[in-house]
């Protein structure tokens, strides 16, 4: 095992990516790993033709991954677009492991992001010795990713400052990036694209401008559609969890991550599941990346706290946390919710005893 | 000798261009096509240029008019070319399906037996195989690796450009599946395969030696392998019958998308004819529409949008290993590049483009139930026609064309007909009325539906205003039917909904009913409107409900509760403008007397009494001290407190303003304070607020402000303007703005001397 906390998708899956590519008889666009079929396949899963069982990375419309891999086939950027939490980040990465082999050219967006990140730095260094030269050029993700025909991904797109994202037109649409120091140009490889992601629920971001959206196919990834995609979703995750952490934790019953994902649909839809309780709705967004974490800090309180199976109790603070966001509005959000349909229900008196203790 | 079946699919624009180009090259000497045989008749007009589709056969029983099946035709309808071609090639076409008279026997058949005996016996086993049934080309789709049945079908047949044998390919699948899936236990599906081959072999007979026979591919295969022709005359024989009528009707685009007669409605009638016109668009086409249809609704669409989005929808079909971009691929791409991931402008798309409203017509010709036929001759005379599609209306009743089109609109109305929904005019006075028009095919068989109640529209709209009327039990119901019937100019239903309300009026107990009918009998009979309505007929009958109210009213105000005593206070209310808008001295005297009984009686609810009090001041029959006495007499303390406050509140109901503005009523309610001892005015407080509650808070404020200031007079600031310094050539120049503002109204040169 390795001792890598977090492996990359293409560490992680390589199995799966190297029996893909030899089960793949279909024709790859230039510099592609795999071929779109086959790389639609990487993501939902299935079984190929020798009887291998690839597992399935996004668990949701198989609509959306087709649009997202035809738009990396033409030259326009892919933007995923959606709730904090709908897995955007995730299916980046994985589209980019399957279609380069490489996830790692990440540009993360925030509202320091600056040019010199988007496109190219300088070692000063090097610059005050040497004059300006090749050598004394800081390549970023981007510029990397063109000269060796390859995905970057730009995470929190609508993060970066205005006139930043903008610097991204001239990529996307020549795909070249002039470096008039040098008074040269890096002009794109084949297989080179960007996927970026963006959330439309968060304030104070910074709307693309006319003429980027224009570059970039929109996909908007929704939030799962009924509760057993849901629940299939967590579990999923926070088995593949277990197997990274190591955790000696008996594996969660589904019962136990039924009742999460019960709680955070309720709360996020404002009614109850049999639909005849209005519940108030709290500020955050309850995503199912939520609910996973849930379940893992859960595990790893109960394998390391607690009898090493899966506790009401072990859960109880990260609900919490994960709901009351707002420290004081959340909180009578919270405190309804547990009074009026937690407690009524027979089977969740452990969590409605747990949460109480927590004194929240 | 030979026959050629080709199974298409309804409505498949593949299939139309299969049977196109397979009927140009056989050549046949007669032509077969699902359909119902009553409808042969009807062939001899799809020759004729007017019958444009999207247009159905409307297939009805004249007795039940409501029982009624439709077959639709658009213009890819294999079935529609069929017969299309065989109009202009002087090529016989026939009908073959069971004939409906046969259908409709069977079902009233079926409806009886259901009534007797409890079905719960055979559901399960019905149930198993309908989910066979429900699509039966799923299996295929499956075994091909498609998810449904009817994505396959369309990638397989319609969108193909190659189209040899391909007919031999439907009959082989068709033939696979239905040896695989157990036999339909259908009667009905039985007779009709019987029937359809007693058609073939009955074209055999009559000596054509080309036969083709355009059906749904499922029945393909035995039509085909033929079994013995005794089988098939056992079946069919003794069949019930009943009478039945078919005529053309205009369709819809809109109306193709439900399923109809044969359950063969379908998702995309806009793309498919898109794809009817164009075979050959590989996307570019169906993109610029939309790129059109955008720029039409005010968002900018790029020419570069147009292309990334064909390439986009490309490598989408590429990506699935179709041979042809699917309209499934191009939402996608339109979804992705033009909107932004956003579905809401997907729904425009949809309405626009992918269904689209057309609308289709028939010729004025074709025989028609006499109402029909009177109903389009209006429409045409009217330059009224009908239109997919939501269209507004706005007619000015003073020229003659307008008031006949308003006449006809709420004719049909009132055989409800809703093709016409009237919208509110803002404006003053009758002669404006406002609709908006949208046409459903459907209307056609409710139009034939009401044919029983006579043969023009204003015969059948008068018989069923009357029939209703007649049947009708409360007042109410008959004068709602009234103010509806007399803008469709038809004075015999006038007469005799008018008798009946007499009737009913002389009848009801119910004075609330009467009341209720009144304000608008009376708006009716004053003002009369641009109609020429016959208002002394009017006027007498409401002289005479009024008169009744008048005798029963002050009864009706005595012991009820509080909730009934403030539903009557609005009809009173109501009541008195009435009778001021009827002017009549007489009447009015009787009114005073009518409102002197009221309060004086012991019993009359106090709101009632407050209010008819304060009718009476307001008309100066109580003044002065005659009016301070009933004003302290309802409100002494030795009363029940609750009923002087209902009192108070009823005399003051809807009067904040008033009472800052009529300086009269102030005194009095002021005086009647000041009088009040320390004890009273503490009891009545509460009672007091409650009234003034009511009013609003402004109002409540300005009251407030009046009565610090010790009331009296509210003053207006006026300044005295000096008419020394006045500037004569500027005010000159305000003078016409002024004759304006009062109306009076002279001639421009008369103004500028």
């Amino acid at each position: 095992m390795s001792t890598l906390l977090r492996q990359h998708a293409e560490q992680l899956f390589a199995e799966e990516l190297q029996e893909l590519k030899k089960n793949d008889k279909d024709k790859c666009p230039p510099n592609w790993k795999l071929s779109p079929q086959a790389v639609v396949t990487y993501l939902l899963g299935g079984k190929l033709k020798n009887g291998f069982e690839v597992s399935p990375k996004y668990i949701g419309k198989k609509r959306l991954i087709e649009i997202a891999v035809a738009t990396l086939t033409t030259d326009r950027g892919l933007l995923l677009y959606g709730l904090p939490g709908t897995a955007k980040s995730w299916v980046s990465e994985h589209l980019s492991a399957a279609i380069s082999g490489d996830s790692t050219m990440i540009v993360q967006g925030t509202a320091g992001t600056s040019e010199e990140s988007v496109r190219y730095g300088w070692n000063y260094a090097r610059l005050l010795a040497e004059g300006p030269s090749e050598k004394a050029l800081v390549e970023t993700p981007v510029l990397k990713a063109m000269k060796d025909g390859k995905i970057v991904r730009i995470e929190e797109l609508t993060r970066i400052g205005s006139d930043v994202q903008d610097a991204l037109i001239t990529i996307l649409s020549e795909k070249s990036l002039p470096i008039p120091e040098l008074n040269m140009e890096v002009q794109a490889i084949k297989g080179f694209n960007i996927i970026a992601t963006a959330n439309n629920r968060d304030k104070g971001v910074n709307e693309l401008s006319g003429a980027l959206k224009r570059r970039f196919n929109t996909v908007i990834l929704p939030l799962p559609d009924d509760m057993d995609e849901e629940i299939d979703i967590v579990k999923r995750r926070v088995q593949s969890f277990e197997k990274i952490m190591e955790l000696p934790a008996e594996p969660p019953a589904v019962a136990e991550i039924k009742r999460i994902v019960t709680i955070f649909r309720e709360l996020r839809s404002g009614v109850t599941q049999d639909g005849k309780t209005k519940i108030k709705v709290p500020s955050g967004t309850l995503s199912t990346a939520e609910a996973i974490s849930v379940v893992n800090s859960g595990m790893a309180m109960a394998a390391y706290f607690g009898d090493g199976s899966l506790r009401a109790a072990d859960l109880a603070a990260g609900i919490i946390g994960a709901v009351v966001k707002d420290p004081v509005q959340d909180k009578i959000v919270w405190q309804e919710y547990l009074e009026t349909v937690v407690k009524p229900r027979d089977e969740w008196k452990d969590i409605y005893r747990a949460c109480r203790d927590l004194g929240v | 000798m030979s026959i050629h079946v080709l199974g298409i699919r309804h409505h498949g624009p593949g299939s139309a261009r299969n049977v196109k180009t397979f009927l140009q090259q056989a050549k046949p000497d007669i032509i077969l096509v699902e359909g119902p045989p009553e409808g042969d008749e009807l062939l001899r007009w799809s020759a004729h240029s007017e019958l444009k589709p999207p247009v159905a056969i409307l297939a009805y029983r004249p007795d039940e008019p409501n029982r009624a099946v439709f077959y639709p035709f658009a213009e890819f309808s294999p079935e529609w070319q069929a017969i299309h071609l065989g109009a202009h090639n002087n090529v016989p076409v026939r009908f073959m399906d069971l004939p409906l008279s046969h259908k409709f026997a069977l079902e009233q058949k079926e409806e009886k037996k259901e009534d007797n005996i409890s079905n719960y016996t055979c559901t399960s086993n019905a149930a198993a195989n309908a989910e066979v049934y429900r699509d039966p080309l799923r299996y295929l789709a499956e075994a091909a690796g498609f998810d449904d049945g009817e994505r396959w079908w369309e990638s397989m047949f319609e969108h193909r450009i190659n189209n040899d044998g391909v007919f031999d390919a439907v009959h082989e699948a068709i033939q696979t599946l239905r040896t695989e899936i157990p036999e339909k236990d259908n009667l009905v599906e039985k007779l009709r395969e019987a029937y359809m081959r007693k058609i073939i072999r009955q074209a055999e007979k009559d000596g054509y030696n080309n036969i083709a026979v355009i059906c749904g591919a499922w029945h393909a295969p035995v039509l085909v392998n033929m079994p013995k022709q005794k089988e098939d005359t056992d079946l069919l024989k003794g069949l019930a019958k009943v009478k039945v009528e078919t005529t053309w009707i205009p369709w819809t685009y809109n109306r193709l998308t439900f399923a109809s007669g044969y359950g063969a409605g379908i998702q995309s009638p806009g793309w498919y004819d898109h794809v009817w016109h164009h075979p050959a668009d590989d996307g570019t086409l169906w993109m610029a529409k939309i790129a059109k249809l955008f720029r039409s609704k005010d968002m900018d669409t790029s020419v570069a949008h147009v292309i990334e989005a064909v390439r986009l929808a490309e490598s989408l079909t590429s990506l699935r290993g179709l041979s042809k971009i699917g309209l499934a691929e191009l939402n996608e791409a339109t979804l992705a590049v033009l909107c932004n991931g956003d579905d809401i402008l997907l729904q425009l798309i949809r309405e626009e483009l992918i269904v689209s409203d057309k609308i289709g017509h028939v010729p004025y010709e074709v025989p028609k139930p006499p109402l029909l036929q009177d109903v389009e001759k209006t429409q045409k005379r009217l330059r009224l026609p009908a239109e997919a599609g939501i269209k507004e209306l706005t007619l000015d009743l003073r020229e003659a064309l307008q008031l006949e089109r308003s006449v006809f609109l709420h004719r049909l109305l009132l055989i409800e007909i809703v093709w016409a929904h009237p919208l509110n005019v803002r404006s003053k006075g009758t002669f404006k009325e406002s609709w908006q028009l949208k046409w459903e095919p459907e209307f056609s068989i409710s139009i034939i539906e009401r044919g029983n109640w006579g043969n023009t529209l204003e015969e059948a709209s008068a018989n069923f205003a009357s029939h209703q009327a007649k049947e009708a039990s409360s007042l109410q119901v008959v004068c709602v039917l009234l103010e509806k019937v007399i803008p469709s100019d038809l004075p015999k239903a006038v007469e005799s909904l008018i008798t009946q309300i007499n009737n009913l009026a002389a009848a009801t107990n119910d004075v609330v009913q009467l009341l209720e009918a009144l304000p608008s009998l009376v708006s009716i009979s004053r003002y009369g409107n641009v109609r020429q309505t016959d208002e002394t007929m009017m006027l007498s009958i409401v002289n005479s409900m009024i008169a009744r109210v008048f005798v029963s009213i002050p009864t009706a105000c005595v012991g009820i509760d509080e909730e009934s005593a403030s539903a009557l206070t609005g009809h009173i209310y109501q009541l008195n403008e009435s009778v001021s808008l009827l002017n009549q001295e007489a009447q009015r005297k009787e009114w005073y007397d009518t409102l002197h009984l009221i309060c004086d009686h012991q019993h009359t609810a106090p709101l009632i009494a407050g209010y008819c009090t304060r009718i009476l001041s307001d008309a100066k029959v109580y003044q002065g001290d005659m009016l301070a006495v009933k004003f302290n007499f309802a409100l002494s303390r030795s009363g029940n407190v609750s009923e002087s406050a209902s009192w108070i509140e009823g005399f003051l109901k809807g009067s904040g303003t008033i009472l800052i503005i009529d300086e009269r009523l102030w005194s009095l309610v002021d005086q009647w304070v000041q009088h009040l001892s320390e004890e009273d005015f503490i009891a009545l407080l509460p009672l007091m607020r409650r009234t003034f509650s009511q009013f609003s808070h402004a109002e409540r404020r300005k009251i407030g402000e009046k009565a610090k200031k010790g009331g009296g007079e509210i003053t207006v600031k006026v300044t005295e303007t000096s008419l020394d310094n006045l500037d004569e050539a500027r005010a000159m120049n305000a003078l016409p703005v002024v004759a304006q503002l009062l109306g009076i109204q002279k001639k421009k040169n008369e103004i500028s001397t």
